[in-house]
């Protein structure tokens, strides 16, 4: 008898599995946008189809706070992770080798190793201080605690990217009487764009998402939508959660669509 | 013009160094096709990417037209390369990849897109200039390599292994096409190849490298005819070798003797190889300078115009004869034959006996 060969897929129990996952993963997220759409108050109790709550949210002064807040900081902490983690990654890809190289890669990457409350707490501990020094409060420490742990998941993409990139371009380049710079303007960034974007979108859904860091460091009066959705939670539950859950949700999907179509395309 | 005086190259430290180039020297002139040949690893990269300025080198001198380049920045070199895998730029169509040199020079538009439709033109890729790059084929790829490296005028053109990458037949009409447009624009070129039969169409002059040393320079006919070592005349064309006393201005092969071929009046007496080509080994008695022996055929191997004839001398030696197909005639020999074979004088060669 001819032995076939391994198939995972062939494996008693897989597809259960699979199709088990999924379920679990998804069912929820769709009661939740359907929920969003009822028109009844009471959570539960479907009385047919209405944007009601949607319109309430946006009409909601503190969510509309909260939001503008969360978009202020993902943006500018996917910013600055980004262009750090860019430079990390040309530094540990471009340059000679040099002593230190595996530490710098180490420390960018050690947010993801680390656990977030354990960062969490630290950063609390030592920014206590730091705000009854100085009297600032507004929201500086969440960009720059944000930007920490955004930097190793704009890190990956990008550095993917550098290494699958032909030296020999660059040698070219210098060859064809390109500068550094005009070489880096010319040939390394668009070649690498593609990876920026998605490394930029990455961090921006990781920041947006945020609850640990942004709960335990945020100045009073300041709310994220993640912080403001679990105030809300304890407080009132009524459908506008859905609805402010659903946006967030849309939000997400688009840039993770926007950052896959981008690395797709030009890859 | 371009002078390279005991250019050495060392790559790592202590004892895992490799020393890629040792020693080399040689002088090309301006307008030459100059080749680099040699087996895969000898270094002929290495002195190209010396030549370009990617590398420094560990010693030595790289002088063009009078000024000693070897520390110069690549990207101030008036020398531009086409490299092996062409390094095109994928993200720009073919006439930006052509015109990059020019505007990274700072160069006028206008003129930028003069040069472009030029070089274009030259190389027949006028009808794809806006294709991008990365969707050409090969023998396309290869064409605006060689036209972005044209475009800025270099002094010299560095070629590694252009056409490595070409199924024979596409490789057959690059290399005419290359060799027309050297002759066009007069420009020096400096090619790489380890195929031997494309150095010996192209070229005006071919060096032979092996172990990152230079073997011999000279002109294709004087590499074919005259070899300096054993090195060199087993790597163009095929060879025989045969152990070879001297003496007193004869030359002995198992008891047969000759007069020293003239231009070989090597100091001291002794054994020496002696190196023969197969179409000059004569099946008979050959001219009466001939150093004359018997063989015992092996084999024979039938290639359409010439017939190539496998023996062993008494000494068990191997010896190949090359011999042309009569239009109508019979076998030259048989397998088993004892057969008269004959060196004629001036086909000798005499090598100096080192190295394999
Ligand atoms: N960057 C490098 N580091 C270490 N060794 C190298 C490097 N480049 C080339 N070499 C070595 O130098 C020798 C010559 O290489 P190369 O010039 O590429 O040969 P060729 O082009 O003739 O095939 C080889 O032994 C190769 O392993
Ligand atoms: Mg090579």
């Amino acid at each position: 008898m001819a032995e076939r060969a391994f198939n995972i897929r062939r494996l008693p129990g897989v597809a259960t599995l699979a199709i088990g996952c999924f379920v679990i993963l998804y069912i929820p997220m769709v009661i939740l946008v359907g929920n969003s759409f009822n028109a009844g108050k009471v959570i539960g109790h479907w009385e047919g189809v209405s944007l009601h709550w949607y319109v309430a949210a946006l009409h909601n002064e503190a969510f509309l706070a909260a939001a503008q807040t969360s978009l202020l900081l993902a943006t500018l902490a996917a910013l600055i992770a980004t262009i750090t983690a860019t430079m990390a990654a040309l530094a540990t890809t471009r340059a000679a080798d040099f002593r230190g190289q595996g530490a710098i890669h180490l420390i960018v990457n050690q947010p993801l190793m680390v656990p977030e409350i354990v960062l969490a707490i630290a950063l609390l501990i030592i920014l206590a201080q730091v705000k009854q020094a100085t009297g600032y409060t507004g929201l500086g420490y969440l960009i720059a605690a944000h930007t920490t742990f955004c930097i190793p998941f704009a890190y990956m993409p990008i550095r993917a990217r550098l290494e699958g990139m032909d030296l020999s371009l660059e040698t070219a380049a210098a060859d064809l009487y390109a500068s550094r710079f005009y070489t880096f303007r010319r040939v390394t960034l668009p070649l690498l764009a593609p990876g920026i974007l998605a490394g930029f979108m990455l961090a921006f859904v990781v920041s947006l998402d945020d609850v640990v860091m942004s709960d335990f460091l945020k100045s009073p009066g300041q709310e994220t939508l993640p912080t403001y959705l679990m105030g809300e939670l304890r407080r009132n539950l009524t459908s506008e959660i859905y609805a402010i859950s659903s946006l967030l949700l849309l939000i997400s999907v688009l840039i993770v669509a926007g950052s896959w179509a981008a690395t797709r395309k030009k890859a | 013009m371009l002078d390279i005086r005991d250019l050495t190259k060392q790559f790592g430290k202590g004892d895992s160094a490799v020393t890629a180039l040792h020693q080399v020297s040689l002088s090309i002139a301006e307008g030459e096709f100059f080749t680099l040949l040699g087996p895969s690893g000898c270094g002929k990269t290495t002195l190209l990417r010396l030549i370009a300025g990617f590398e420094p080198p560990s010693g030595g001198a790289l002088v063009l037209d009078g000024k000693d380049i070897a520390l110069m920045p690549p990207n101030q070199r008036p020398v531009n390369t086409v490299f092996q895998s062409y390094a095109l730029f994928p993200h720009m169509t073919v006439a930006q990849n052509v015109g990059f040199a020019l505007e990274a020079q700072g160069r006028p538009k206008a003129e930028v897109a003069r040069v472009v439709e030029k070089m274009l033109a030259l190389v027949q890729m006028t009808h794809l200039r806006d294709r991008k790059s990365a969707a050409l084929s090969g023998g396309q790829q290869q064409r605006v390599a060689l036209a972005r490296a044209l475009a800025p005028q270099p002094r010299i053109l560095l070629l590694d292994e252009p056409l490595s990458a070409l199924d024979m037949k596409l490789r057959k009409e690059m290399q005419v096409e290359l060799k027309r447009l050297q002759q066009e624009t007069g420009l020096t070129f400096i090619f790489v190849t380890h195929d031997q039969e494309e150095a010996l169409t192209m070229s005006d002059r071919i060096a032979v490298m092996n172990g990152g040393r230079l073997q011999q320079i000279a002109s294709p006919r004087e590499l074919y005819d005259l070899p300096e070592n054993r090195f060199v005349a087993s790597f163009i064309g095929e060879s025989n070798f045969l152990m070879a006393q001297k003496l007193a201005g004869m030359i002995e092969i198992e008891g047969s003797k000759t007069a020293l071929p003239s231009g070989f009046a090597a100091a001291y007496d002794g054994p020496v190889i002696v190196m023969i080509r197969p179409e000059h080994v004569v099946l008979g008695q050959g001219p009466s300078d001939a150093i004359r022996l018997t063989a015992q055929v092996e084999r024979l191997v039938y290639f359409g115009t010439d017939t190539h004839i496998h023996m062993r001398l008494r000494d068990g030696t191997p010896l190949v004869a090359r011999v042309q197909n009569a239009l109508r005639g019979g076998a030259i020999a048989k397998v088993g034959d004892s057969v008269p074979v004959a060196f004629p004088q001036d086909a000798l060669r005499l090598l100096p006996d080192t190295e394999a």
